[in-house]
């Protein structure tokens, strides 16, 4: 044996000659500034030509302290913190935690709040998976299906502007119901107000707006042999994988587990009146998540239609105390946000504020199998993948 | 052409600055409809403002914005080779225009291995690539300089052997040849001839081959992996600005304007339009060629909006298991029709 | 595992594999189970839920800490019964149904030590990562307990309760009111009192 200085061995025997040279791997950072990792991630890569040996992911360029924060304000001054987690689908954050002070304080919700709860958790579904899928492509090379979603998707944000007054931080929840819709002055403080006018017809013409655009990128973009040929077999999560790491949401669905918080968490929205199907696939990879949400989409737009056929009249909030002080306890309650399983553990002392709070967040956990999957894969493939997971940054980071 | 007695450099000098000056015009106008039309498949406007309606200046303000922005050279670069990459690059990309006829007796210079010395000389713009990839000092240029090297070797082959055939069918290597070939009439009908286009005429294979390899050796999606900006934010690219990436840009539409032309010369007729006389053509050949090539970029710039990129080991195994048989099958159906009839 | 329709509801559930387990007790309020066990006991306890009480799914583990002085916000009710510790709590539950169990161990302040989970639960690293980080606890036998979050500079453990926050240092703690007063002139104050009352201190809040 010689050494080749130091960059080979050479092996020479009576079966001939062969030499085995030394490479060495490359470490690339990807990120934190990057186009296509949703925020600020950085992914420390050791990558041999163009496959990846080794993938560590560098969180916490997004850390806000949201718990410590969340232990110096009330309840309602959190529910301001706490819709800003996952900025894509801002109302379906707070539903989680608001419910879980209801259910901690013993107060019922009245019953037309929860379904516009309800309404409006469906509409940021759309516009959370909307976002997704056409933001995939783009990661992909195709420039033109983001333009085409977004565009139907300005309907969803007025919708729930008129409705909220806001289009990403709604901070729409109160404990009990939900906020009186914008009004203002002297005058108005004695009648109460309620949704738009408008509204159940604005709701529909959006609808009626999404699903044009999930036709146009079932034809653009889901049929396209090159999206095919990127994104299926890439990035296989397994479904025990699944589960040991606490991957949720359309990412687990897309692996085969059919767990669907809105089915299985009864008692946080009125799901149960609504026919909806939980769609689930069997790959586990890119194609499948891509494809799990874009149905899911469609299957919204049936919960949303049916939902504004059912909405009881009574008031916006049930009864609550002026002082919101909630009895001590814990809870932990979870719901289906767009990313995934969203629940926050609320610890109360009594009080006004809480005494801690973890937010279990849905990309957390979604991306911390990144180092698994992606060992062994291309870097295009390893685009392919993180985009697939559909994470951001604030949902990772809280 | 009325001859000048003048000496050769200079008139020779004079047809270059001539083809490079409507070559620039050309991009220029390539690069605001690449600007317009992406827009409107996007269901947007494009430019509107700049120069009053249509924005028909913008290309012209991005110019002038490129040429007003610092010069930075890394330090870690390879300072010589990496000022010299986007001249190289664009050299090659320029040096096709020499032998593209734009009218029954007007071209640069009609050299007799037309076909040859352009597959040559356009295959130096692989090279500027690779140096800007290597002299940047910077990682990702370097994945994206090593990749677009490795894909345009592969699709090389392609666009050669396509252009074989096309050779066989025209009998000649020059390219004022292939046109006059593609206008003598294949058949007759009463007395009246009637000629084909190459693409019409035997060649459909090898012209949905050469779109395709065109499309790669200008780093244009579906194979624009080497400037994959989702990626490797911009690639071999990434370390210029100002001019050099000027003419990096430049340089790219450029391409995308040589190849169009070759395609429109080898494959549509170039300058030739049925049905025009000889002396018509010397007026109207450059219109007519400047029409095909609009044609051709307006498939390249659609196919960009519309697709996504594929994957550097898909994109070379469609080259070498699928693009070279055709084109190979294709020079052998060529040549036992052209014997046959 | 029992099939006594006891297992339907949380309280039956609990107290099966409470029992199973050799918990110290558990508890079902506010439809939250919780399962105190020691910490000896802490793998195996993981490991029974995963693979006889079929709740695989590894939902978060985090940390309390009860203190009872705090440095920031209101500190804790029974300040003089409270037991000062750090609560270890891991939720496991169910992929395809509704059941769960919160699995806490308390460890002292000062020998704040835990058995890794990663040998159970993959997707616990990051969680053990972020919990020692925060709280200051040790997971043994974690195979990367390096700073997931913070800078690899940063000091302290910013969860605990002594663990002053940065911004209340430079305005102090106003106290449990709704609406903190705007730090500057009377202008700005007199709006508030005068006109600010509808939209943002309807239903609940103190009302100026």
């Amino acid at each position: 044996m010689t050494q080749l200085d130091g960059r080979g061995i050479v092996e020479v025997s009576d079966g001939g000659v062969s030499v085995e040279l030394k490479g060495e791997t490359m470490t690339l950072n990807i990120g934190p500034q990057h186009p296509s990792t949703h925020g600020v991630l950085r992914l420390v890569a050791e990558v041999d030509g163009e496959r990846i040996a080794k993938l560590e992911p560098a969180i916490g360029y997004m850390h806000r302290g949201k718990e410590k924060l969340a232990e110096v304000r009330t309840y309602a001054q959190i529910t301001a913190l706490i819709n800003r987690i996952d900025w894509v689908s801002g109302f379906a954050n707070e539903v989680a935690f608001i419910r879980a002070v209801e259910q901690l304080m013993g107060v019922e919700p009245a019953p037309r709040a929860q379904m516009i709860r309800l309404i409006l958790t469906e509409l940021t579904r759309i516009s959370n998976h909307l976002v997704f899928a056409s933001s995939y492509p783009l990661e992909l090379g195709a420039f033109t299906p983001l333009m085409w979603a977004f565009r139907e998707r300005e309907h969803i944000m007025d919708v729930i502007e008129s409705a909220t007054g806001g289009r990403f931080h709604p901070n729409f929840n109160r404990v009990g119901g939900v906020k009186p819709a914008a009004g203002g002055g002297k005058t108005q403080k004695k009648v109460s107000l309620d949704l738009p006018a408008g509204f159940y017809a604005a709701v529909e013409n959006a609808m009626d707006r999404a699903e044009l655009a999930c036709d146009e990128l079932d034809d653009l973009v889901t049929g396209n042999e090159m999206i095919q040929m990127r994104a299926k077999g890439v990035g296989i999560i397994s479904y025990d994988d699944v589960i040991a790491y606490g991957i949720s949401g359309p990412n687990a669905r897309a692996s085969g587990v059919p767990t669907d918080l809105r089915k299985l968490e009864t008692g946080l929205l009125p799901y149960e009146g609504i026919d909806f199907d939980v769609i689930t696939r069997e790959n586990g990879d890119a194609f499948d998540r891509y494809l799990v949400r874009i149905l899911e989409i469609r299957e919204s737009i049936k919960i949303v239609r049916q939902a504004i056929g059912s909405v009881p009249d009574g008031p916006l909030q049930a009864k609550v105390p002026r002082v919101l002080k909630v009895p001590p306890g814990s809870i932990y309650v979870r719901a289906e946000n767009p990313k995934g399983e969203m629940g926050y553990y609320i610890v109360s002392q009594g009080g006004r504020i809480p005494y801690r709070v973890k937010i279990r967040s849905a990309s957390f956990s979604n991306i911390s199998i990144l180092s698994k999957v992606a060992v062994g894969q291309l870097i295009p493939d390893l685009v392919a993948t993180m985009g697939s997971l559909d994470f951001v940054l604030g949902d990772v980071d809280r | 052409m009325i001859a000048f007695a003048v000496p050769f450099a200079l008139w020779l000098t004079a047809k270059l600055l001539v083809a490079l000056g409507l070559m620039l015009g050309v991009v220029l106008v390539v690069i605001w409809m690449e600007l317009k039309w992406s827009a409107h498949i996007q269901s947007r406007v494009g430019p509107w403002y700049v120069g009053g309606r249509w924005g028909w200046a913008h290309p012209l303000a991005e110019a002038l914005k490129f040429l007003q922005k610092e010069d930075l050279v890394p330090d870690d670069a390879d300072d010589k080779v990496f000022r010299l990459a986007p001249y190289v690059m664009l050299a090659g990309t320029i040096a096709t225009f020499v032998v593209i006829p734009i009218g029954p007796s007007v071209v640069a210079r009609d050299l007799d291995i037309g076909i040859f010395y352009l597959l040559a000389v356009s295959s130096l713009s692989t090279l500027g690539v690779l140096m800007a990839g290597w002299s940047s000092g910077n990682k990702y240029s370097l994945i994206g300089g090593i990749r677009a090297g490795a894909q345009l070797i592969a699709y090389e082959l392609p666009l050669v052997l396509a252009l074989v055939a096309v050779a066989v069918q025209a009998g000649t290597l020059s390219l004022t040849g292939i046109v006059a070939a593609q206008a003598t009439p294949l058949f007759h009908i009463g007395s009246t001839g009637i000629s084909l286009p190459f693409v019409l005429s035997g060649q459909i294979i090898g012209f949905v081959v050469f779109i395709i390899a065109s499309l790669a050796e200008l780093n244009r999606t579906p194979f624009d992996l080497p400037m994959a900006e989702s990626e490797l934010t911009m690639g071999y690219v990434t370390e210029y600005s100002g001019l050099r990436f000027s003419m990096f840009f430049l340089g790219e539409y450029a391409g995308m304007v040589s190849m169009a032309a070759v395609v429109s010369t080898v494959y549509l007729g170039g300058y030739w339009l049925p049905g025009l006389s000889n002396d018509l053509l010397d007026w109207l050949g450059p219109f007519v060629l400047v029409g095909k090539i609009f044609f051709i970029v307006f498939l390249f710039i659609w196919f960009r909006w519309t697709w996504p990129r594929i994957r550097e080991d898909q994109l070379q195994q469609l080259a070498w298991k699928w693009l070279i048989p055709l084109t190979l099958f294709n020079i052998v159906a060529t040549a036992t029709l052209k014997v046959v009839f | 595992m029992t099939d006594s329709p006891s297992e339907n509801t949380p309280e039956g559930f609990a107290a099966d594999f409470a029992a199973e387990i050799g918990a110290e007790r558990w508890t079902a309020d506010n439809d939250t189970v919780h399962v105190y066990v020691t910490r000896d006991k802490w793998v195996a306890a993981a490991t029974a839920a995963r693979d006889e009480a079929g709740l695989g799914f590894f939902s978060f583990l985090s940390a309390v800490d009860w203190a009872k002085e705090v440095a920031v916000g209101e500190p804790a009710d029974d300040v003089d019964n409270l037991v000062e510790r750090y609560e270890v709590l891991c939720r496991l539950s169910s992929a395809t149904e509704a059941s769960a169990i919160i699995l806490a161990t308390s460890l002292d302040k000062d020998d704040a030590w835990l058995d890794s989970l990663t040998s159970v639960y993959a997707g616990a690293a990051w969680h053990e990562r972020e919990t020692a980080e925060m709280f200051g606890i040790e997971f043994r036998g974690h195979p990367n307990l390096i700073h997931l979050y913070l800078p690899d500079s940063f000091e302290g453990h910013p969860l605990r309760k002594s663990f002053a926050l940065g911004a209340r240092e430079v305005k102090p703690w106003p106290g449990t009111v709704d609406v903190e007063e705007l730090p500057s002139t009377t202008n700005v104050e007199a709006a508030a009192l005068s006109g600010d009352d509808t939209a943002q201190s309807a239903p609940e809040g103190e009302g100026s």
